[in-house]
C-alpha cells in the first residue's frame, strides 16, 4: 500500500478495490440507493448490476419496511418506517396507456406490488426499481366476453408469495367456473408460465374475503375465512415450496363471529390479526409469536394480545 | 505459575515488526486464526507478512483488537464510546483500516467501518457525498449529469 501525503487529492475510487466500494454499497439501505446511482457512473453501473439486487436482500442487515399508498392511477407514495428518519417516496405507477385506468392494488411481497389491471392482466411492479411486468390470466375467466371478471371480487382466492426453494415469486388464483368447478392457477415470475393446480384444492374450500390478497409470510400463503365461526383450523395457508394447503387455527377469545374488519397482517415479523370487536368497541391484535405451520401443537404458543384502543 | 502469554510476530509493509499476544489476533483475525490452527505458522522464526498494511494502520488494528480482548466484558455504551474514538480518522485513515480489516478478516471491525461509512453516506445530498469521498471525477457525461439533475433534483 504505497500511500503518500499526495493521497489527499485521490478519490474512494483510487484508494479502494471496486469489491470493497461494493460492499460498501450493499450496506446501504436500498431506499438510498436510487440517489446514489448519481454520484458516480462507477456507483451507478455497480448498483445496476442484476447480481447486486440479488446479494443486497440477502446481505442487508437490516429490511426496509414501508407501506405502500396509492393515491390515484398516477401517483403512489412508499412511507418508510425504519428508523429515525421516516421519509416518504414518491413513486410512479407502471401504466402506460393514457388514463382513466382501471386498476386495483392486490397485495406485494418482498418488495413487488401486485396489481390488477383491467381487463384482465396482472401487473408485478416494483415500485424503488421501476421494474414491472405485465402478464395476462384471460385464460382463467370463464368466457372470454365476461370483462367484469375481477380477481377481487370474481377470484376465490388470490395470492402473491415467494418460493425460495426455486427463487421465484407465485401468483395463486383459485376460481369457481360454470359447471361449479374449483380450478387453482399457479402463476411462476420465473418462468412466465401457469400451472394447473387443481388437485391441491382442499375441499371444501371455505369462503374467503375475495377483496383481501393473501398474507406472505414464512414461505406460505395465508388467508382468513370470511366468516370465522371457530378459531379451530380458521387460517387456510398455502405453502410455496410443497404447492399444498393446510390450516392453522386463529385466537379463540374473543368470539369472532362478533367482530369486524378483520385483516391478517404482519406484525414484527409474526403473524398478526386484528379485529374490531362490535360489543367492546374496541380494536384487537392477536400475534402468532411463534411460527409453526405444520405442528397443531402451536397452539399453545400463541399468545393473545389486547390492545385498547 | 502460569506459562508466558505466547506471542506472534507481524510484519508491515514498511518491514517493521510488531509483536502482538497470539490470542488477541487469533480471536479476532480468520486469517491469523487460519495460519496458527494450520500450522503455518512457526513460534521459533515465523512473522506473518503483511505487505499490503502499513506500520500506522497496523498499529490501530492491533490497538483494536487487543482492546476488544481485554474489554470485551466492558458494558456496550463503553465500547461503542471508545470504537467512536478508534475511528475518529480522516477517510484515508478509515479506508487503509477497511483494507486491513478486510485482508485480515476482522469481521466486527469490519462491520464496524461499514457502519461508518454508511452513516456518512446516509442522508446526505449528491454533492456532499462527492465532497466527503473526494469524487472529481464522476464519470458521467456532462448531458447524463444534466439528465439526472433534472430528474432528481431534490438528490442534489
Amino acid at each position: 500500500m504505497e500511500k503518500k501525503k499526495n493521497d489527499k487529492s485521490k478519490s474512494i475510487h483510487d484508494n479502494l478495490p471496486l469489491d470493497l466500494i461494493q460492499r460498501i454499497l450493499l450496506r446501504v439501505p436500498i431506499r438510498h440507493l436510487a440517489r446514489l446511482r448519481c454520484v458516480s457512473k462507477l456507483w451507478c453501473s455497480l448498483i445496476s448490476d442484476p447480481d447486486f439486487a440479488e446479494l443486497h436482500f440477502h446481505q442487508s442487515p437490516t429490511a426496509t419496511n414501508a407501506c405502500f399508498f396509492m393515491e390515484n392511477p398516477t401517483m403512489a407514495y412508499l412511507v418508510y418506517l425504519d428508523d429515525n428518519d421516516a421519509s416518504q417516496k414518491e413513486v410512479c405507477p407502471p401504466f402506460k396507456k393514457k388514463p382513466p385506468y382501471d386498476f386495483a392494488v392486490l397485495g406485494s411481497c418482498r418488495g413487488f406490488i401486485l396489481l390488477d389491471q383491467h381487463p384482465h392482466f396482472l401487473v408485478v411492479w416494483n415500485p424503488l426499481t421501476g421494474f414491472s411486468k405485465r402478464i395476462s390470466y384471460s385464460h382463467i375467466v370463464p368466457c372470454r366476453k365476461y370483462l367484469d371478471f375481477r380477481l377481487t371480487y370474481s377470484a376465490r382466492l388470490h395470492g402473491f408469495g415467494y418460493d425460495a426453494s426455486q427463487d421465484d415469486y407465485l401468483v395463486v388464483i383459485a376460481w369457481r367456473d360454470w359447471e361449479i368447478q374449483y380450478h387453482l392457477e399457479c402463476l411462476s415470475l420465473r418462468t412466465n408460465s401457469w400451472i394447473n393446480l387443481d388437485v391441491a384444492i382442499p375441499k371444501p374450500l371455505g369462503v374467503f374475503d375475495s377483496f383481501s390478497c393473501g398474507l406472505f409470510l414464512k414461505g406460505a400463503i395465508h388467508w382468513l375465512p370470511f366468516t370465522l365461526t371457530a378459531y379451530r383450523d380458521a387460517i387456510l395457508i398455502f405453502d410455496m415450496k410443497e404447492r399444498t394447503f393446510s390450516r392453522i387455527s386463529g385466537p379463540e377469545q374473543p368470539v369472532m363471529s362478533a367482530c369486524s374488519y378483520r385483516r391478517l397482517a404482519l406484525l414484527g415479523g409474526c403473524l398478526a390479526l386484528y379485529y374490531r370487536n362490535y360489543d367492546s368497541c374496541n380494536t384487537h391484535i392477536w400475534v402468532m409469536k411463534e411460527y409453526k405451520v405444520h405442528s397443531s401443537n402451536s397452539l399453545q404458543s400463541f399468545s393473545a394480545i389486547v390492545l385498547i384502543q | 505459575m502460569g506459562s508466558p502469554v505466547k506471542k506472534i510476530m507481524l510484519c508491515s509493509s514498511e518491514k517493521e515488526i510488531f509483536s502482538v499476544e497470539e490470542q488477541v489476533m487469533v480471536q479476532h483475525s480468520v486469517i491469523i486464526n487460519n495460519m496458527i490452527e494450520d500450522g503455518s505458522y512457526n513460534h521459533e522464526e515465523s512473522k506473518i507478512p503483511l505487505d499490503c498494511v502499513d506500520s500506522k494502520t497496523l498499529k490501530k488494528v492491533i490497538d483494536y483488537c487487543t482492546h476488544h480482548t481485554h474489554h470485551h466484558n466492558d458494558n456496550q455504551e463503553d465500547l461503542e464510546a471508545w470504537d467512536a474514538q478508534f475511528l475518529n480518522v480522516d477517510s484515508n485513515g478509515l479506508y487503509d483500516l477497511l483494507m486491513a480489516a478486510n485482508y485480515l478478516e476482522i469481521r466486527n471491525l469490519l462491520d464496524l467501518i461499514y457502519g461508518t461509512i454508511k452513516n456518512m453516506i446516509k442522508g446526505k445530498k449528491i454533492d456532499e457525498i462527492r465532497r466527503i469521498f473526494n469524487i472529481k471525477d464522476h464519470g458521467f457525461t456532462p448531458e447524463e449529469e444534466e439528465q439526472n439533475r433534472k430528474e432528481y433534483p431534490h438528490f442534489y
